[in-house]
C-alpha cells in the first residue's frame, strides 16, 4: 500500500506545489466560470425536460426512466471508450515508465498506481458534467439524502468498473499490437460508431414524431418505452440503484449498488492477478519502435516542388509526411469527414417545401446564415490541425531555431501549407451547399468571396496564436487547443468571422429588399454597402497580419522566457 | 574566425554568462569547459542563434547574428546535446530537409548525403523513420546533416554524448580533417581527455565568466602547482574560484 502512495505521490505533489500566481489564478478562475456557466445550462436543461416529463400523465414517469437510463448507457461507454484511452497512455506509453519500473517494486504495484490515476482521469471530467443531470432527478422526483449518497457510491462503482473492464481488454491486445496503434484503432472504432449512430438517427427522421399522424401505435410505444434493460450491464444495477432510491425502495437499492460494489472488486482482484502475469510483457513490448521502411526516397514530391525555395519545400514537405504518417492525425481527420458529411446531410434534408414563407426567401436567408456556419467549421478545423501545428514541432523546434529562416518567415511557410487545403474545403464547401440549397447568383458570389476572405484570416489566427501559445512538452500536442491558447483562438476566429458576417447583413438586406420590390439601389443604399464591404475587407486584412505578427512576437519572447524559467539555457525545451 | 563580444545574457536576476570576450581563429578547434550550469549552453545556443542575448555580438565569419541572423545561421553546423529530431520522417528526408534549408543543390545533395550516411554508418537504415533509431544513431544523423552543407564554423555542445567507442574515433577524426581544411570548430565538453587530444585551444568558463583560455600548454604554465593534467587544472580554476566567491 505504501508502495502504491509513494507511486502516486508525484501526480499529487505536481498539483499541490504548483506556484499560483495572480495570472494562473485568474486564469483558472476563467475557465471555472465557463464550467459553471455549462454545468448550470446542463442542469437548467435537464430540470426543464424532467418538469415537462413529470407532467405528462402515466407516461411521465416512464420517460424521465427511460431517459436516465439512456444517459447511463451512454455515460457508461464513454467511460469505457475514454478509460480505454487513458489507461493505454498511463499503463504503457507515457515517458516516466522508463523510470517508474526501474524501481524495485512490483510490476502489478505499479499497475495498481498507474490505474487508480487513469480511473481518475478518465472519468472525473464526464462525472462532473453529468452530475446535473442526475441532481435533476432528484430535485424533480424529490428524492431523499441517501439518494444522493447512492448516487455518488454508484457513479464512483461505475468508473471503477469501466477502468476495470478497460484494462483486462487492452492488457492482452498490447501483447499482440503496438500499444500506439492501439489507441488509433479505438479511436478510429469510437468515431465509426459514433458517425454511423448519428446517420441512423437522422435517417429514423425523428422530427416526424412531432407529427400526431406519427404516433399510430400509441400502445407500441408505451411498451418500447417501459421495457426493462438487459440486467447484464452494469450500468443497469446503477439505474435500479437510482430508480429504487428515488421511489423511496432502499432495500431494493442497496442489493443493486452491492451488486455494483461486489463485480467492482471482482474485477479490480482479477486485473491484478492478470497484470501479474503480463502487464510488464505487455510494457516491455510496447517500448520497442516498429521499423517501418519506407519505400524509397519518394522522388516524386521533390520534382513536383523544385521550382518552390528551399525552406519553404521543406517545411511543407516535412509537414505533409509527418501528417500522414501519425496515425493520431486520422482519427483527426476522420472526426473532421464525420463533420462534414452530417453538415452536408443536415442541408440535403431540410423541409424548405413546408415552410410558411416563400422557399425561395427561407433559402436565400440560410445560404447567408451557412457563410457563418461553414467559418464555424472552418474555425473548427483550424482547433484541430492549424492552432496545434506549432505545438506539433515539439522537442524538434531547435532545427527551425538554428535554421537559417527567420521565425517570421517560418509562421508564413507554415501559413501557404495549411492555407491552400483549407480554402479547397471552405469553397468546396459552401458551394456544394450553395447548390443544395438552391440560393441566386448574388448569393452564391458574395458566399464564395466572402468564404475567400474569411480563411486567410482564420488559418492566421490559428498560425498566430498557435505560436503565441505553445506547449513543446506535450505529449499530445493536439490538446493544446483546450487550453488558454485554444480558448482564444476559438473566441478570437469565432469574433472574427461574426463581425464579417454581421457587416454583411446591410448589404444582403438592401440587395434582398430592391430584388423583391424590384427597386433600384439608392445613393444612401450604395454608399452603406461599399462602406459595409470595406469594413468587412479591412477586418479580414487586419486578421492576416496582426495574429502573424503576435505569435512571431510571443514565440521569439517565450523561447527566451522559457530559458529563463529554468535558470539555464540547457533546459530550452527540456 | 568566431568573435564573441562583451557577450551577456541575463534570465531576471539570473546572470547565465557575464561579458564573456573570445576569438576563435579559422581552422582552429576550441574546447569550451566547465561545470554545470557554468553557462556553457547558453554561450553555444546564442552562438547558433538560438537565444538572443541579452548586450553584446555573436560574430560568425565577419556575419552579425545580432544583425544578420539568417545569414550568420547559413555559416553555422549546429550539434545539440540531445538528439531531438522529427520522428515521422527516414534518415535521407532528414537530411534532405535540412539540404533544403541550406540549399544544397539536388545533384550536390546525393553525392554528399550517400558520403556522409557512409561515414556515420547510417546507409544501411536510411529508408526507415527515425523513431526506430537508438539515440546514438539520432546523434550520428545529427551530425551528418550539420556537415550536409559543408559550414565553415561548426558548434558543437557535448559531441560525445551516446555515441559509441567506434563512432567517437570518428567524429574525433573527422573534426581534426575538417580543422585542417579550415573549419572553424567550437566544441563544449565535459570529456576532458577529449579536449586534451584534439582541441588547439581551451577554455574554462565558471559563473558565467571565461576564467582562463589558452592552449594546453599556457593553462599548465598558470596553474599553481604545476601539473600536467587539464582535470588538475580545470579543478584547480573551478574549485579556488568557487572558495573565493
Amino acid at each position: 500500500m505504501k508502495s502504491i502512495l509513494t507511486l502516486i505521490s508525484p501526480r499529487y505533489l505536481a498539483i499541490v506545489r504548483q506556484g499560483l500566481t495572480t495570472r494562473k489564478l485568474i486564469g483558472m478562475s476563467f475557465f471555472a466560470g465557463i464550467g459553471m456557466v455549462i454545468w448550470s445550462i446542463i442542469f437548467y436543461v435537464s430540470y426543464r425536460v424532467l418538469t415537462y416529463f413529470k407532467h405528462a400523465e402515466n407516461i411521465g414517469d416512464f420517460l424521465s426512466y427511460k431517459l436516465l437510463s439512456m444517459i447511463l448507457l451512454t455515460l457508461f461507454s464513454l467511460l469505457i471508450f475514454s478509460a480505454i484511452l487513458t489507461a493505454l497512455s498511463k499503463l504503457f506509453l507515457s515517458n516516466d515508465l522508463g523510470l517508474v519500473h526501474s524501481l524495485p517494486v512490483r510490476s502489478e504495484t505499479i499497475f495498481i498506481a498507474r490505474w487508480i490515476e487513469s480511473t481518475f482521469d478518465s472519468s472525473w471530467m464526464m462525472l462532473l458534467y453529468t452530475a446535473p443531470v442526475f441532481i435533476a432527478f432528484g430535485i424533480v422526483f424529490d428524492g431523499s439524502l441517501l439518494y444522493y449518497f447512492l448516487l455518488l457510491i454508484s457513479l464512483l462503482f461505475m468508473s471503477i468498473i469501466a477502468c476495470g473492464l478497460s484494462s483486462l481488454i487492452i492488457m492482452p491486445i498490447v501483447l499482440i499490437l503496438p500499444a500506439t496503434r492501439i489507441r488509433s484503432v479505438f479511436v478510429f472504432f469510437g468515431l465509426g460508431m459514433f458517425l454511423l449512430l448519428y446517420i441512423g438517427f437522422r435517417i429514423m427522421q425523428p422530427e416526424r414524431f412531432v407529427n400526431p399522424e406519427g404516433f399510430a401505435s400509441i400502445m407500441l410505444y408505451l411498451r418500447s418505452i417501459s421495457m426493462p434493460s438487459t440486467p447484464l450491464i452494469p450500468c443497469t444495477w446503477v439505474f435500479d440503484t437510482l430508480k429504487s432510491s428515488l421511489e423511496h425502495l432502499y432495500i431494493d437499492a442497496v442489493f443493486h449498488i452491492s451488486i455494483l460494489f461486489s463485480f467492482s472488486s471482482a474485477l479490480i482482484c482479477l486485473n491484478v492477478i492478470i497484470a501479474r502475469f503480463i502487464y510488464f510483457k505487455g510494457y516491455s513490448k510496447s517500448q520497442t519502435a516498429q521499423s517501418r521502411l519506407i519505400a524509397g526516397n519518394n522522388q516524386f514530391i521533390y520534382r513536383l516542388t523544385n521550382k518552390i525555395s528551399g525552406p519553404v519545400r521543406a517545411v511543407l514537405i516535412k509537414e505533409m509526411k509527418t501528417f500522414w504518417r501519425d496515425q493520431t492525425q486520422w482519427s483527426q481527420l476522420f472526426l473532421i469527414a464525420a463533420l462534414i458529411v452530417i453538415y452536408l446531410y443536415n442541408f440535403s434534408v431540410l423541409p424548405f417545401d413546408q415552410s410558411p414563407m416563400k422557399a425561395h426567401y427561407i433559402e436565400n436567408v440560410f445560404s447567408f446564415l451557412n457563410i457563418a456556419l461553414a467559418a464555424f467549421v472552418m474555425t473548427a478545423i483550424g482547433a484541430r490541425f492549424v492552432f496545434p501545428s506549432i505545438s506539433h514541432e515539439g522537442m524538434s523546434f531547435w532545427i527551425i531555431q538554428s535554421s537559417p529562416i527567420s521565425i517570421k518567415t517560418y509562421l508564413w511557410i507554415k501559413w501557404i501549407g495549411y492555407f491552400i487545403p483549407l480554402i479547397v474545403l471552405s469553397e468546396l464547401l459552401i458551394i456544394t451547399t450553395n447548390i443544395l440549397l438552391h440560393v441566386n447568383p448574388f448569393m452564391k458570389i458574395l458566399s464564395v468571396i466572402t468564404m475567400l476572405c474569411i480563411t486567410p484570416g482564420i488559418v492566421a489566427t490559428g498560425i498566430g496564436l498557435g505560436a503565441a501559445y505553445p506547449d513543446f512538452k506535450s505529449e499530445n500536442p493536439t490538446q493544446t487547443v483546450t487550453g488558454f491558447g485554444g480558448l482564444m483562438y476559438m473566441f478570437c476566429s469565432s469574433a472574427f468571422f461574426g463581425s464579417v458576417v454581421l457587416l454583411e447583413t446591410g448589404p444582403v438586406y438592401i440587395f434582398f429588399k430592391s430584388h423583391f420590390r424590384f427597386e433600384f439601389f439608392s445613393n444612401t443604399d450604395i454608399a452603406i454597402i461599399i462602406l459595409c464591404f470595406l469594413l468587412a475587407l479591412l477586418i479580414c486584412v487586419m486578421m492576416l497580419y496582426l495574429p502573424m505578427r503576435f505569435g512571431e512576437r510571443r514565440l521569439t519572447q517565450t523561447m527566451q522566457t522559457i530559458s529563463h524559467k529554468n535558470g539555464d539555457a540547457l533546459n530550452l525545451l527540456t | 574566425m568566431i568573435k564573441l563580444i562583451h557577450l551577456s545574457k541575463q534570465y531576471g536576476n539570473h546572470t547565465a554568462i557575464n561579458d564573456v570576450q573570445l576569438t576563435v581563429n579559422a581552422g582552429e578547434i576550441f574546447g569550451f569547459i566547465g561545470p554545470n550550469g557554468a553557462g556553457k549552453t547558453t554561450t553555444i545556443q546564442i552562438m547558433a542563434g538560438l537565444l538572443v542575448p541579452t548586450s553584446g555580438n555573436v560574430i560568425l565569419s565577419d556575419v552579425s547574428m545580432n544583425d544578420h541572423p539568417v545569414k550568420a545561421k547559413q555559416l553555422v553546423g549546429y550539434i545539440p546535446d540531445r538528439p531531438f529530431i522529427y520522428e515521422k520522417l527516414t534518415g535521407i528526408e532528414y537530411l534532405r530537409f535540412i539540404g533544403d534549408f541550406y540549399h544544397v543543390p539536388p545533384s550536390t545533395f546525393r553525392a554528399r548525403s550517400e558520403e556522409l550516411l557512409t561515414q556515420f554508418s547510417l546507409m544501411d537504415r536510411c529508408n526507415e523513420l527515425i523513431e526506430a533509431y537508438s539515440h546514438g544513431m539520432k546523434q550520428r544523423l545529427i551530425m551528418a546533416s550539420a556537415l550536409l552543407h559543408d559550414p565553415p564554423i561548426i558548434i558543437v555542445d557535448e559531441p560525445m554524448v551516446g555515441l559509441d567507442p567506434v563512432a567517437i574515433k570518428l567524429v574525433r577524426d573527422i573534426f581534426q580533417q575538417r580543422s585542417a581544411q579550415g573549419t572553424t570548430i567550437f566544441m563544449s565538453t565535459h570529456t576532458l581527455s577529449l579536449a586534451e587530444q584534439i582541441c588547439h585551444r581551451v577554455g574554462i568558463i565558471h559563473h558565467g565568466q571565461l576564467i582562463s583560455t589558452g592552449t594546453m600548454d599556457e593553462l599548465k604554465s598558470c596553474a599553481k602547482h604545476g601539473t600536467n593534467d587539464l582535470e588538475d587544472i580545470f579543478i584547480q580554476l573551478t574549485y579556488e574560484n568557487k572558495k573565493e566567491l
